[in-house]
């Protein structure tokens, strides 16, 4: 029987020892892979920045366009009601 | 008036004996708990039906053809087995023992009589040989588990890996508590029983599984049941523990924006891991290799027709499959036993045990980082059952601080917890399978 509690211990402390390690040194690879592709990498900050300039002036035109038209046909509408 | 007899003395409810009864309300309790109370209802609810389905009586669902044969047992087949087992005694459960502790090739002999004679498997015992005994179901899920999982958190800032590695504490804390257990004669646990016990404090279905049918198939019922009952019970169990250990100032603690990780990072890292495992622990390398797989299908990009099915179709084909074989265990002479009680009360210390675990450990890093850089909160979410319990971190910071999201922060011991418990599992199939 305590033979028993003796090899769970053991697989406590090893188990638990060994899990530890093993993420430990998988915080020390994911950091140093992180860091290497950082340096190797161009800042992704840029890209994000240029790519959205262009879609986001898109639909302003868009809007300005649509504001023309829009006040343009209004402007019909009410001179032809008022002309009738 | 004969045939009359016939049929009654074939029906179920002539056949029904007090066991199979307790199973099949066991099992609707089970849909009950899936259906009602949405328990892991994708697990639960197969689970359950199965349950009722191998404990119908005459039907032999559950069973393999020796088995069926030496339950309706006609002299002729009796002999014949007991001459292929090697045994003078025709008693039907002397036979059955000996079929359970043959070997493989007298194992198939016995099959090959039983089906001679005209009897089959049943089907779901079929289902369970083909995707649980072979290490295939739980592994295929797992590699939809990694389709569907984003490192983004963890890569963001990796030392939440360490919660991961604490929350394990559950899982040989209740090796212990059962080793301990069984010294005192209070039940009767072997080692191997006793590791498979422990990693129900995984809080991962699939990593428990695989490693009971490894370790000790003959618990799997009991096993596979409590660790997804206790997963839906998170909510319950978690929240008491984490408001015990912190103090609300500990509780408001904000934590600083995660930054950019990069599509680069994200491909590399399942391939860093995989290789950590290769060097370190190559027992782990059958549930985190499918792992790495199905996260790296997810991230390439290139494959994005075969990331969706790993992480929709085919993880649900499989869970089906899964749960009815799972449920194929919870025949009468499996499950009512003593030992299954005590492995629902081992389960749920194991939960508590990791989530206190993996508090205590953020707190440790909180003083000797020497600042308020985690969230205590974040730590209990290192026992996997993923998004379940990042979701109760969160909920807990909103008490807590209405403006403060700890979900994505909590994200990365969660997926920690997963990697964690998987090298547990290795480690525990090294040590003691």
């Amino acid at each position: 029987m305590d033979d028993l509690i003796a090899e769970g211990l053991s697989l406590m402390v090893f188990g638990m020892g060994f899990v530890i390690v093993f993420l430990t040194l998988l915080v020390f690879v994911t950091s140093l892979m992180s860091r290497l592709v950082m340096r190797f990498e161009p800042a992704p900050v840029a890209k994000p920045a240029v790519t959205r300039s262009p879609s986001a002036a898109q639909p302003a035109q868009n809007d300005a366009e649509l504001v023309a038209v829009m006040t343009a046909a209004i402007r019909k509408f009410r001179s032809d009601r008022d002309g009738q | 008036m004969e045939k009359l007899l016939n049929i009654w003395y074939a029906s179920g409810a002539y056949n029904l004996s007090i066991g199979q009864m307790i199973m099949i309300l066991v099992g609707l309790m089970l849909l009950y708990l899936a259906i009602h109370k949405k328990f892991e209802p994708l697990l639960l609810l197969p689970i359950g039906f199965a349950g009722v389905l191998a404990n119908i009586p005459q039907a032999g669902m559950a069973f393999s053809a020796v088995e069926n044969a030496l339950y309706f047992a006609s002299a002729d087949v009796l002999r014949d087995l007991a001459v292929v087992l090697g045994s003078s005694s025709l008693d039907p459960d002397h036979l059955k023992h000996l079929y359970y502790d043959s070997n493989a090739s007298t194992h198939a002999a016995a099959s090959l009589v039983a089906q001679d004679a005209g009897y089959n498997n049943g089907m779901l015992y079929n289902f369970y040989n083909i995707a649980v005994a072979s290490g295939a179901a739980p592994l295929i899920i797992f590699m939809g588990v990694g389709a569907m999982t984003d490192f983004g958190p963890l890569l963001a800032n990796p030392r939440t890996l360490f919660l991961g590695a604490a929350a394990q504490f559950g899982i040989f804390a209740t090796v212990l508590g059962a080793v301990a257990l069984t010294a005192m004669g209070v039940m009767d646990f072997s080692l191997r029983e006793a590791a498979a016990i422990g990693i129900i404090g995984g809080a991962d279905g699939p990593t428990a599984i695989y490693v009971s049918t490894m370790l000790a198939p003959h618990l799997l019922g009991a096993i596979a049941v409590s660790a997804y009952a206790y997963m839906a019970l998170v909510p319950m169990v978690q929240p008491p523990i984490m408001r015990l250990l912190t103090t609300q100032a500990e509780r408001k603690i904000v934590m600083s924006q995660l930054r950019h990780v990069s599509k680069l990072e994200k491909i590399l890292f399942p391939l860093s891991l995989l290789v950590l495992v290769a060097l370190l622990l190559p027992d782990a390398a059958p549930l985190l290799g499918m792992f790495c797989f199905g996260n790296l299908m997810r991230e390439c990009g290139v494959v994005d027709r075969l990331s969706d099915t790993a992480q929709n179709a085919l993880i649900n084909i499989v869970t089906i499959f899964l749960g009815l074989s799972v449920g194929s265990k919870l025949s009468a002479d499996k499950f009512l036993d003593m030992q299954t009680l005590g492995i629902m009360l081992l389960g749920i210390v194991a939960f508590a045990v990791g989530t206190a675990a993996g508090v205590l450990m953020a707190k440790l890093m909180n003083k000797l980082m020497g600042g308020n850089a985690i969230n205590p909160l974040i730590g209990s979410a290192g026992v996997s059952a993923v998004p379940m319990a990042a979701r109760v971190s969160n909920k807990l910071g909103l008490e807590a601080n209405p403006q403060n999201f700890l979900l994505m922060h909590a994200m990365g011991p969660n997926v920690a917890g997963v990697i964690g418990s998987a090298v547990a599992a290795g480690v525990m199939i090294k040590f003691v399978g």
